[in-house]
């Protein structure tokens, strides 16, 4: 009777870890019956590449049937969200950036939990006659899936050096640059600082103690930009806007992607004229969520809901950050896009970044 | 409607907010909210007036208000500063330099840009001819060696008050310290590139306080300019008028050196108004959907999905006999670091770069204005003279500067003078005035008269910007006759503001604007601002 008992204890036991350990639900079900009542109001400061993901109005459906949830979603830089702006009145930040959550530790302030909801790489944007002008130099390259890669060590030794487009071929005044936001205030400028500070590293990822001595050549290599934007979508519109044929912005794989699925009447126009390089190596830009009240866990359960991530790939063109899923590109019918990312880099510490962000700050 | 939540609401004006709270209702297919309607202040840039019909049409097919008013970018900056306090619902700047300085407050949201449209030199065809200007690659050297040798006499807006000189102001400082990567403060303190940049602007031969105004005034006297830093929308607006008029159109000339494209972003600022904030998304797609794009681009503004598609434009529109190159490549010159741009501004304002001003203010001092009025003039008179308040608007007073005070009634009282922007010489100014006061009748005809005269007896020539400001109240006494003598056969008058207070005759004031090459500008919600207004066109 006893090992009869115990046997059924262990099975208990053994189905109750099973089912603790067990993934999340699959799509269908979860959410399903949501919680009843009105719509919880969630009010967050969000990285602005998330802000037409959370306006498609099937999101804000999936989000208030599914998971009685409305957001308030205020549009802030990144760095900003997490290092000067009031907090007060917020149940989550939703910046765009693994190593924003580091800072906001680093600041004092407790999080109710971080979750990772999307992933997205790093990218240059283009036009095809800069694109073209780096094919024939070398830099850049197309792969047989259809996506074209750069030689970041090569474009970074190219500005460094001050090549003129005209040098190129290109018919315009200027030194060969890549424009970035801010990286003081902004995500994908932050980012790139990274990635720029690994590559003077010798393609090392930088440390605390490696940081200082590389500073004035962050700051010189920045100090060109002159007045930079504060987000990433800014910069984005500005560059389709007036920039296409004259500049290289840094910027995220998805926000081309969900440009083109805004815009599907005009896909030629918007595949002749804007290249998307694939930087080799590149940095994850992880868009994790900063869960300062519940409302802001209840955020962080639905975003791992498997109907709005797959919504998230398929009209907007992030990666799941759900450990094991993968994205199938074919879905998004865009040529451009690679399945997986070839050659990625970690950022450097989060006090070397520290350290990189203050350095940059420009003087308000 | 896929919005299921509105199958639950009963009532269909619950059902109407609740979409709009939740943003339902499609981007670009203009139904935004039936049965509801909304009112937007939009202040926009004085280049989108030949815009407005599109807009009201838009406004009047889905019951929104629209109450357009037009400002300079600059003034846009400023006032955005002010966050939610902001009496505008939407900002439509020329460029977003101005929302990324002005929107300390973070209110700004969903900015986009409509149009584009890169500053050019229009230059009248027959003199960029003569320069051998009209099949060659032009520097802003060369417009400086042209400038300075006589050659060439361009209108052009403030820098610190409208977006058009700005950014050609921006451009000239950059190819003249030698085109670097970007303008540093290092540029700007280089005594070299102050000088050049002085050099190049004391060929202005007439400012503005707007880019839309200054194409008109120059359509509108043709014969006293050769040239004009403004948009190539301008220059595209004006040759369709010009030709219109059988006159040679402009060209339009793109400084190689010295690119500078206006990118007319449409934000929102929020004020926590879903419904309003509904109507300006519905706004903004509605501007930017094809179909509007085309009509924006076949009134001369670059438009498209993405920069311009050059195969889509109209060549009678984008004329090439006019110059117009929808093929070049515009790389604009990078916008300055924050405080590289504040300083440029400010050097340019009060550090003697810009042309100095002549100014000649003929103040009302009738008995009408007694109480509220006198009050409103000398608190605006303190804010152009000293130099803390002026500062705030960017119109403080340079070394060279002329500011003569004529106190009128039945007739002109003194001539005041002060020179330069000693804060001693201008507080003296401004106590004359506190000293002044209101009575007697009111014969504005005396006053301008006494103005041009007082100019005439300084030997004030075209080396300065020269404006006579007249404010007043009454109807006046005396006729134009004697000031249209004084005017005959003058090839440039010297322009006369108007500003209206109280019961003033608008039509007295207009005809002596329209007479002079100015405007009028109304002072009856505020003369301070009306002043403000005005001072900035010289």
């Amino acid at each position: 009777m006893k090992n009869f008992l115990l046997i059924v204890l262990a099975v208990a036991v053994a189905a109750l870890a099973l089912f603790a350990m067990a993934p999340r639900r699959p799509a269908a079900d979860a959410g399903r019956t949501r919680p009843a009542g009105p719509l919880r109001t969630v009010s967050l400061y969000v990285g602005g590449e998330k802000m037409k993901f959370l306006e498609n109005p099937e999101t804000r459906r999936l989000l208030a049937e599914r998971h009685g949830l409305s957001l308030h979603a205020v549009k802030a830089g990144s760095i900003e969200m997490v290092r000067d702006l009031d907090l007060a009145g917020k149940d989550a930040l939703w910046p765009s950036n693994d190593i924003a959550v580091e800072f906001f530790r680093m600041r004092g302030a407790k999080a109710r939990a971080t979750d990772i909801a999307f992933n997205s790489p790093i990218v240059i944007y283009t036009g095809w006659n800069i694109a073209n002008a780096l094919i024939r130099e070398g830099l850049v390259e197309k792969r047989d899936d259809g996506y074209y890669i750069v030689r970041f060590a090569d474009l970074l030794a190219m500005c460094q050096e001050r090549r003129k487009w005209k040098d190129l071929g290109l018919n315009f005044f200027g030194t060969v640059s890549v424009r970035s936001t801010d990286p003081s205030r902004s995500n994908s400028g932050n980012m790139f600082a990274g990635l720029v500070a690994n590559m003077m590293n010798g393609a090392d990822v930088v440390d605390e103690r490696r940081v200082e001595a590389l500073l004035p050549r962050l700051q010189a290599f920045f100090s060109p930009m002159g007045l930079m934007e504060h987000s990433s979508e800014d910069i984005f519109l500005k560059f389709i806007a007036t920039g296409v044929n004259n500049s290289m912005i840094v910027g995220y794989e998805n926000q081309l992607v969900e440009f083109l699925l805004a815009h599907p009447e005009n896909r030629e126009a918007i595949l002749s004229s804007v290249c998307v390089l694939y930087p080799l190596p590149t940095v994850w830009s992880s868009h994790p969520i900063i869960a300062l009240t519940e409302n802001g866990q209840r955020l962080i359960d639905a975003m791992r809901d498997g109907e709005i991530q797959d919504l998230a790939w398929r009209r907007h063109g992030f990666r799941s950050g759900l450990a094991g899923v993968s994205q199938n590109p074919a879905v998004l019918n865009i040529p451009f896009v690679p399945e997986t990312i070839e050659s990625v880099i970690p950022l450097p510490s989060a006090r070397a970044m520290d350290r990189i962000v203050q350095a940059l700050s420009a003087p308000r | 409607m896929r919005c299921g939540l509105r199958r639950r609401m009963p009532g269909l004006a619950a059902a109407a907010l609740l979409a709009a709270a939740t943003g339902c209702g499609e981007r670009g297919a203009g139904r935004f909210l039936p049965g509801a309607s909304a009112r937007l202040v939009v202040v926009a840039g004085s280049e989108n007036k030949e815009l407005e019909p599109i807009l009201q049409r838009f406004a009047r097919r889905e019951r929104v208000v629209l109450d357009i008013r037009y400002k300079g970018s600059v003034e846009m900056m400023l006032d955005l500063e002010q966050g939610r306090a902001n009496e505008a619902d939407v900002v439509w700047p020329a460029h977003s330099m101005w929302i990324s300085l002005g929107d300390i407050h973070k209110v700004v949201r969903h900015a986009e840009s409509i149009l584009h449209s890169p500053i050019v030199f229009g230059v009248k065809r027959s003199v960029a001819q003569r320069l051998g200007w009209l099949d060659r690659e032009v520097t802003v050297a060369d417009i400086l060696a042209a400038a300075e040798g006589g050659r060439l006499r361009f209108a052009m807006t403030s820098a610190t008050q409208s977006n058009s000189g700005a950014q050609g102001y921006l451009g000239f400082l950059h190819a003249l310290a030698g085109s670097p990567d970007v303008l540093l403060m290092e540029h700007l303190e280089d005594a070299a590139v102050q000088r050049k940049t002085a050099r190049l602007l004391q060929q202005v031969n007439r400012s503005s306080g707007s880019s839309g105004w200054l194409k008109d005034l120059v359509v509108e006297r043709y014969d006293q300019f050769d040239a004009m830093v403004n948009y190539e929308a301008m220059v595209i607006e004006a040759n369709r008028e010009l030709t219109a008029k059988g006159l040679e159109p402009m060209v339009a000339v793109y400084p190689a050196d010295g690119l500078a494209i206006a990118d007319s972003p449409m934000g929102y600022i929020d004020k926590g108004d879903a419904a309003r904030e509904a109507a300006f998304r519905a706004l903004q797609a509605h501007l930017k959907s094809p179909a509007i794009q085309q009509e924006i681009l076949s009134l001369g503004r670059r438009a498209g999905i993405v920069g311009l598609d050059a195969s889509a434009v109209d060549r009678r529109v984008f004329n090439p006999e006019w110059g117009i190159d929808v093929a070049r490549v515009i790389s604009p010159v990078p916008v300055p670091a924050e405080p590289v741009l504040r300083r440029a501004l400010e050097l340019y304002q009060e550090g003697g770069l810009r042309k100095p001003s002549a100014t000649v203010y003929c103040l009302d001092f009738s008995g009408s204005m007694k109480g509220e009025g006198e009050a409103q003039i000398k608190q605006a008179m303190r804010l152009l003279l000293d130099r803390e308040q002026a500062r705030r608007f960017l119109l403080q007073p340079s070394g060279r500067d002329l500011h003569l005070v004529i106190p009128f009634d039945r007739a002109p009282r003194r001539v005041a003078e002060a020179r330069g922007n000693d804060p001693a010489e201008l507080g003296r100014l401004l106590a004359d005035i506190d000293a002044t006061h209101a009575e007697g009748g009111t014969d504005i005809y005396a006053a301008v008269q006494q103005a041009l005269q007082a100019l005439a007896e300084r030997r004030i020539s075209s080396d300065y910007s020269v404006a006579v400001l007249l404010m007043t109240d009454g109807r006046s006494q005396g006729d134009d006759g004697a000031l249209r003598q004084a005017l005959h056969g003058r090839e440039t008058a010297v322009p006369v503001f108007g500003i209206t207070f109280g019961e003033a005759s608008d039509s007295q004031v207009k005809r002596i604007a329209a007479l002079t090459g100015a405007r009028v500008f109304d002072g009856r919600s505020g003369l301070v601002q009306a002043f403000r207004h005005a001072k900035g066109y010289n």
